[in-house]
């Protein structure tokens, strides 16, 4: 019955959700209404697994010593929002939002940040005309970025329309492709499900 | 030639260095040098007329799917969009999607919006409202406004007035840095709403086969989209909303020349190596 239960459940939702989208007003209001209360249900136990999932890590961290202080410093600073929510709410001008906006905010735009730094990095270690493919690119590369900035227009008025074109027509044919294959796999992948052929979301 | 090998084994703190200094540098009062007039393409131009065609009262709901990881890139398009929006006299309601950790960003960037003396009159529940965050996916969220809208979010105020489901949206945009709003892409041509996006710069070429085909009514591209909309508002309405996105393309144009300094570099390096025999 462990297999069984959850290959009926796909089943079931398969035809409702496809059903419907092909159906339209194959379902009452108040049954659209089900489907979301679930789905908000369901991600509020996700986030209770996640939360015990992370204590459960850490715990066992700090047990063997496994990068002891790191565990330590994340289930304290863990805590420390939980506390701060606690005594004087969330809202704005709270402790909780000071920490957020001076502490948290600066660390996540740092981490993206640092991407420009690599990817200049790796541009000048990789980027080059190995063969007339990698030229092709090389070239449509630097059309493409001068016409995302504004100096590009200043030096010939050209480099914007032809940075357009590029990204309008061979770049969007190309992603065209790529969405298409995707889509089709999603079909496959749906049918496999829907008969039960598909199980490796039920650790198979 | 010293010079060769040391070009070719370059020290990656010394390219660290220059993306730094050409980042930090056009910030600098007296350095901006790098300013030249910026162009609005069709993609941010079709946002902003969408926005000029909606009547007083219309409703527009923005989908605020990004965490502050994003916020350099979009949320001076947020602050330009919702102010025009409050220029049209537009009810405007914002869900905060995706993730909670953006709703106190969002929240934060509101109040300081109406906070300012041209807006201070307009009040929450009437004007605009937060619609705060439910732990939904998009597609769930899609079929729940079509049903109830209020309903979908718990909400109350005055707002709602006239406001019952998805069909009473006039426009829906959203903000985001990842796939999020897929599912409001595939949907839009059922449901035959309006929607637009902002997003950033790296999934931007990503989401132009949709706008060719009207799948997306409008696109914003990183923060010179964000640059372009700044503009068009202040240009229509005569006030100064140039913000972050303006201040910042200085910064990304040096930026890019010098990584395109970099490969033009690298690529030397190897054609004389490639020359003399080497690899």
């Amino acid at each position: 019955m462990k297999k069984e239960i959850p290959i009926l459940l796909g089943l079931i939702a398969a035809i409702l959700w496809y059903g419907e989208f092909f159906i339209a007003g194959m379902f009452f209001d108040n049954m659209k209404m089900f489907f979301s209360d679930g789905m908000k249900i369901g991600g509020v136990v996700g986030i209770m697994i996640g939360a015990y999932s992370v204590g459960r890590q850490n715990y066992f961290k700090i047990k063997y010593n496994n990068e002891r202080y790191y565990a330590i410093l994340r289930v304290s600073m863990i805590f420390l929002m939980i506390f701060l929510g606690w005594a004087r709410g969330t809202s704005l001008g709270t402790p909780f939002s000071s920490v957020f906006f001076n502490v948290y905010i600066p660390f996540q735009a740092t981490v993206f940040a640092l991407l420009a730094f690599y990817i200049a990095s790796a541009a000048y270690r990789s980027f080059k005309a190995k063969s007339i493919e990698s030229a092709v690119l090389l070239i449509a590369s630097v059309f493409v970025m001068l016409s995302k900035i504004t100096l590009g227009e200043a030096m010939w008025d050209k480099i914007p329309v032809i940075g357009e074109w590029i990204v309008d027509a061979p770049s969007s044919a190309g992603r065209r492709a790529i969405i298409f294959g995707g889509y089709l796999g999603m079909i496959t992948m749906m049918i496999r499900i829907f008969f039960g052929l598909e199980r490796s979301h039920l650790s198979e | 030639m010293k010079i060769l090998e040391k070009l070719k084994d370059l020290d990656r703190r010394i390219i660290y260095l220059l993306v730094f200094l050409s980042i930090i540098i056009p910030l600098i009062p007296g350095f901006d040098f790098l300013k030249f007039p910026v162009s609005a393409s069709k993609e941010t131009k079709a946002i902003f007329d969408q926005i000029e065609n909606l009547k007083e009262g219309d409703a527009v709901h923005i989908d605020f799917a990004f965490t502050p990881t994003q916020k350099a890139e979009l949320l001076p398009f947020f602050e330009a969009f919702y102010k025009h929006c409050l220029k049209k006299k537009v009810k405007v309601f914002i869900y905060y999607a995706a993730s909670v950790n953006g709703m106190g960003l969002g929240k934060e960037t509101v109040k300081n919006i109406m906070n300012m003396d041209e807006f201070s009159h307009l009040k929450a529940g009437v004007d605009y409202i937060h619609m705060d965050y439910i732990p939904i996916m998009a597609n769930i969220q899609i079929f729940s406004m079509v049903s109830d809208y209020k309903g979908t979010f718990k909400k109350e105020g005055k707002i709602f007035e006239g406001v019952e489901t998805l069909e009473d949206i006039d426009f829906i945009l959203g903000i985001t840095g990842s796939g999020w709003h897929q599912p409001f892409i595939d949907m839009q041509i059922r449901f035959h709403y309006k929607f637009a996006m902002a997003v950033t710069a790296v999934i931007g070429p990503e989401l132009i086969p949709y706008y060719q085909t009207g799948q997306l009514t409008g696109l914003s591209n990183g923060l010179r989209g964000a640059a372009e909309y700044e503009k068009l508002v202040s240009e229509k309405y005569e006030v100064n909303y140039y913000g972050s996105a303006t201040k910042g393309l200085s910064s990304l144009t040096l930026s890019h020349l010098v990584v395109f300094g970099f490969v033009l570099i690298g690529n030397i390096v190897y054609f004389i190596e490639r020359k003399r025999g080497g690899k």
